[in-house]
């Protein structure tokens, strides 16, 4: 067996497993505080990366440097659409959760075909060739400057929510609503501020995935069914087990590429959520409730 | 503040009445709270205890006329009752189960702007509770029954309520642990805080309280100094089976 390819092949897991986490974060909080699991997740990753696409190609905004706006401006598409319509399903029976947000999803991946066409896109900033030669390994730039932005975030979201008032209000709240009410939280607002929080990680996620992979209108589907699966490996309890479960499909799809093929990989991946949720169904870094 | 506070009980019910869908619970409720004073709301199950405990912190409608701390507390939301100083530690507990005590306690302070005040709180409650000032980081849910009550109580105090209402403090503890609780109660009233203690266990509450209240079917059947309840031949007959 080749070491060095062996290595490489980790390396690329590792990378895409960072992206896969920031990823997932969104509908792992969303998830576990809203009890919504958002089947549109994805689209919003979609939304986000044309967001960078536009923000890169038409006022020549660089895809790192525009994250912010596009967080921001995400938060406040998340905010709003939880206000005026899932505010109507939050702890509504599972499977009206799941009708509303699939038909989300149909309807921003019909409209994003629209507004932008069906064309496969890519943000290429300049440096998006370039790639860092550490002994025999090969570190693309854009992928190892995704995979420290997606990490930063992570830790950054593991610490707003253990260590900030907000933060801690959101957890009360997905723990026990009754008392969370009783000592003043304002279930709407709260509720609306984490699916805005959610829908901004969505996209930066998207604008991160943008500078590493190509972009079209049906990329969501496929990226939602992924962070469902990272949710459920992870846990909803804790971004550092959402950045857990992301490494690890990361790096068991680039294995599943390398020694069964291509089109195993998403095989892979869903063996191991099989396996967690028989194994370990509270998720690798769950808690005991 | 209202003039004369010595005199002006802080909570003062008139003729309450409240119920479900038309279906009235309560009857003609009239009660006081004095300042820093422990009073025990006393009944049996589905006297209507919860019932009216809903209405006071406006999550129910009601007839009748609350005052509290010299304000009308009908209009109020719940919201706004809890602002003013209406403060529950709910029957069960209800506490953030897999969220640290300090974080629990911290949540009681969610509305509290002066984060100084709410941090000088935070130590007056492990001087108060020296059973959670060793626990502070441990995980609320895993803790013993009466150590988790005391969390919930300690909570509820960090929201700076001016009176206190406690749901069935004692359910499910054992008779040492709910001792240690009255002596908390009497550290509680030392702050200045009244308490409202709705409880099953009659002979309990009257022990630790100053005065009591009987609620029977909705209505209030007897109210006194809780020495005399405790002595009243029909109380004892009908709740302590002597």
């Amino acid at each position: 067996m080749d070491v060095g390819l062996l290595a490489q092949i980790l390396i690329n897991g590792v990378f895409l497993g960072g992206l896969y986490a920031i990823m997932a974060l969104g509908l792992a909080l969303v998830w576990g505080v809203l009890n919504i699991v958002n089947l549109a997740h994805g689209a919003f990753i979609m939304l986000g990366a044309y967001l960078s696409w536009y923000l890169y190609a038409g006022l020549g905004i660089d895809p790192f440097l525009g994250l912010p706006i596009n967080a921001v401006v995400m938060f406040m598409v998340g905010y709003a659409l939880q206000r005026g319509l899932l505010n109507l399903v939050v702890r509504a029976p599972m499977f009206n959760t799941l009708l509303i947000t699939f038909g989300l999803e149909v309807v921003l991946t019909y409209l994003a075909q629209l507004a932008f066409s069906a064309d496969f896109r890519t943000i290429n900033p300049p440096y998006a060739g370039n790639s860092i030669a550490l002994g025999s390994l090969v570190l693309p730039q854009a992928r190892l400057m995704a995979f420290g932005v997606a990490v930063v975030l992570t830790v950054a979201m593991w610490a707003f929510l253990l260590r900030t008032k907000l933060g801690r209000a959101i957890r009360a709240t997905a723990q026990n609503l009754v008392a969370a009410r009783l000592y003043g939280v304002e279930p709407r607002h709260l509720y609306a501020t984490t699916f805005g929080i959610g829908i901004g990680l969505a996209g930066a996620a998207g604008g991160l995935y943008g500078t590493v992979s190509q972009i079209n209108p049906y990329i969501g589907a496929t990226l939602t069914a992924k962070c469902f699966a990272i949710s459920i490996i992870g846990g909803l309890d804790n971004p550092l087990g959402v950045l857990l479960g992301g490494l690890v499909l990361g790096v068991i799809e680039s294995l599943a590429v390398l020694y069964i093929g291509a089109t195993f990989a998403d095989v892979a991946s869903f063996s191991v959520l099989v396996l967690v949720l028989i194994v370990r169904p509270r998720g690798l870094l769950g808690k005991a409730a | 503040m209202p003039i004369g506070d010595g005199q002006n009980p802080l909570l003062k019910v008139g003729a309450l009445g409240a119920g479900y869908g038309g279906m009235l619970m309560l009857r003609d409720i009239s009660l006081e709270v004095r300042r820093a004073e422990i009073v025990a709301l006393v009944g049996g199950n589905g006297a209507g205890k919860t019932t009216l405990l809903r209405a006071l912190s406006r999550v129910i409608a009601s007839t009748g006329s609350i005052e509290f701390d010299g304000r009308d507390l009908v209009p109020m939301t719940p919201d706004e009752a809890f602002g003013a100083g209406l403060v529950q530690v709910p029957e069960g507990r209800q506490l953030f189960d897999r969220m640290s005590v300090e974080d629990n306690l911290r949540m009681g302070a969610y509305r509290r702007g002066d984060q100084a005040a709410v941090s000088r709180d935070l130590d007056r409650m492990y001087a108060i509770f020296p059973r959670l000032s060793d626990r502070r980081q441990q995980i609320a849910g895993s803790m013993s029954g009466g150590e988790q009550q005391m969390c919930a109580m300690a909570r509820g105090l960090m929201a700076a309520p001016k009176l206190l209402m406690i749901d069935e403090m004692s359910l499910g503890l054992a008779p040492v642990v709910v001792e240690q609780l009255m002596d908390v109660l009497a550290a509680i009233r030392g702050e200045g805080v009244a308490i409202l203690l709705v409880e099953q266990d009659v002979h309990l509450a009257l022990s630790a309280c100053d005065r009591g209240y009987v609620l029977e079917a909705g209505q209030i059947v007897r109210e006194g100094m809780a020495k005399e309840l405790a002595d009243d031949p029909a109380v004892r007959r009908a709740y302590l089976g002597i």
